[in-house]
């Protein structure tokens, strides 16, 4: 039994160590890797070098990157908020309820190339919306609505059902108690959701390389342009056989937008004063 | 009288859990409603403030608060006329003073003098003012268990309720707090018709004018709290007195 204990302890803490080990490496090796290019010119330059690609820097990647992520964060923050808030406050027919999770979850199975492909055919060809930030980021919404809805459901839930129902005991009706107490209780991890979604969007290639994205172009201006991204330049730098060099320097840059927005969206929550 | 009902049912989905309920609460007040646990108490509060919609919960028969048919009373109106407060106390995750103005600032007070003397007036009422003066920007969960449902009984008074409904509020405080707030709901009293579940005999018989014993979703018995102590007429009345003695 003792033994048992113990060879339970031990893997138990195996395993963490190996995570650890794990994300912390792969980190440090892409630093490692990367630091070397990664200079001003990279980060403020364009693609440049014959082929395209192999000398010059991302920034057109970074701001299509940023762009499309943060679109898609917040069309899907704002669809995935309110999705949460009828599921839990509003619909009163469990059967409804149980198919809009169950939706959802399927959802979240349909495998991003999919999702890519329906944009591409719906967008694209159907509406006729041109291969652009637009149809890229709807599609990436559509990708991360799932995620995101089940997270802000759980954030919602910060609220216990006593204080929904002290707020009501007080005359007060739904709407303003879900703005002002379930919103603010819940803000922390609303936000922190909004961040993951963000970053989830942002590191995805399959749905938006049918959508929007283009192997060069400038910063978009507006919607309707073709865009860069960070992941679909690193894949084109290495299946291109362009530079592995670059891809590092790419991937760099990638986490560190990642990071950024993970500790933002950490510390707009803990700072609110509920 | 302020409150009668008249055969009270209430069913969740098809179980019935109170049954043919006809009971009447006289105004300032406290009414205790006692009895076994599952016997439908916190059922019968949640229904008289219609909370128990919230919970999936449907009534047959009537409640009338003043006369009024409730189901007359458009459902903001009658919970700001009956508040409730829950046996573990719900503060909201705010300050204290944000707890205290959450209420008023809904009903379009905007001016901030008005708002504190508002807030003050309450706390005090709760007796909370002067251990949390100093304080009012402080989170209310860190409160005591206590100190956190006198607020919450403040928070509720800043609606300015006829009723007000506390279903078990000192079954998770100590002796100390449970004097605290009865000692208040005794001085409520005066302003507010007040409606407490409990399932601590000596409580009802210390506070209550009047007592309500429930058992299976049915009134068994109500009068005079010294008449159900001292010689309640039915036999099951009896039987929980005596046993909750030992
Ligand atoms: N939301 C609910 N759905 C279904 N049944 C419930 C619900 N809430 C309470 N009940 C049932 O109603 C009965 C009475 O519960 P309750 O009013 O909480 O009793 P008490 O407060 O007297 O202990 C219990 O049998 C309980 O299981
Ligand atoms: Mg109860």
């Amino acid at each position: 039994m003792r033994a048992k204990e113990l060879m339970f302890k031990f893997w138990v803490i195996l395993s963490g160590i190996i995570i650890t080990v794990i994300t912390f490496g792969l980190f440090l090796y892409i630093l490692y890797k990367g630091i070397g290019v990664v200079t001003p010119e990279f980060i403020i330059g364009s693609p440049k070098g014959i082929p395209l690609g192999t000398q010059g820097g991302v920034f057109p990647a970074i701001m299509g990157s940023i762009l499309s992520g943060l679109i898609s964060g917040i069309l899907g923050g704002v669809l995935g908020l309110c999705t949460a808030i009828y599921l839990n406050y509003y619909c009163k027919n469990e059967i409804i309820r149980k198919y809009i999770l169950n939706a959802l979850q399927c959802l979240a199975g349909i495998p991003s190339v999919v999702i890519g492909l329906f944009g591409y055919t719906f967008l694209v060809v159907g509406l006729g919306i041109s291969k652009s930030l637009l149809s890229a980021s709807i599609t990436l919404t559509v990708m991360i609505i799932p995620f995101i809805s089940i997270r802000m459901k759980k954030a919602l839930e910060e609220t216990s059902k006593e204080q929904y129902i002290s707020s009501l005991s007080l005359g007060i009706p739904k709407g303003y108690t879900i703005v002002k107490l379930i919103i603010p209780s819940a803000f922390k991890y609303i936000m922190t959701s909004l961040g993951l979604g963000t970053v989830f969007a942002m590191g995805a290639t399959a749905p938006i390389m049918y959508t929007g994205v283009v192997i060069v172009s400038g910063v978009p201006g507006k919607l309707t342009d073709p865009f860069m991204a960070l992941p679909y330049h690193l894949y084109i730098l290495v299946n291109e056989g362009l530079s592995v060099e670059m891809a590092y320097g790419t991937a760099f840059v990638l986490i560190v937008i990642v990071l950024f927005i993970n500790i933002a969206c950490h510390f707009t929550g803990k700072n609110e004063d509920v | 009288m302020i409150i009668r009902t008249e055969d009270l049912s209430v069913y969740y989905g098809y179980k019935n859990i109170l049954k043919d309920v006809n009971v009447t609460f006289e105004k300032n007040k406290i009414t205790a409603i006692i009895g076994p646990s599952g016997c439908g108490k916190t059922t019968f509060l949640k229904s008289l403030n219609r909370t128990i919609e919230e919970y999936g919960g449907k009534t047959e028969g009537n409640i009338y608060l003043n006369n009024e048919d409730i189901m007359n009373i458009p459902v903001q109106k009658l919970r700001n006329r009956i508040g409730m407060v829950f046996q573990t106390p719900v503060v909201f995750p705010f300050s204290i003073y944000k707890n205290m103005t959450y209420a008023p600032i809904y009903y379009g007070e905007r001016n901030s003098q008005k708002l504190k003397e508002t807030a003050l007036k309450y706390l005090k009422i709760a007796g909370l003012y002067e251990e949390v003066k100093g304080d009012l920007d402080m989170q209310a969960t860190k409160l005591s268990g206590g100190q956190q449902q006198r607020l919450v009984i403040a928070r509720c008074l800043t609606v300015n309720p006829e009723v007000i409904l506390l279903d078990e509020p000192c079954s998770a405080l100590d002796i100390k707090n449970t004097a605290n707030i009865e000692s208040m709901l005794l001085e409520l009293k005066k302003d507010y018709t007040i409606i407490i579940v409990t399932h601590n005999l000596a409580q009802a018989k210390r506070i209550a004018d009047y007592v309500i014993y429930m058992e299976d979703g049915t009134v068994v018995e109500m009068g005079k709290t010294d008449d159900i102590f001292d010689c309640p007429l039915d036999s099951r009345t009896k039987e929980y007195i005596t046993y909750m003695k030992n």
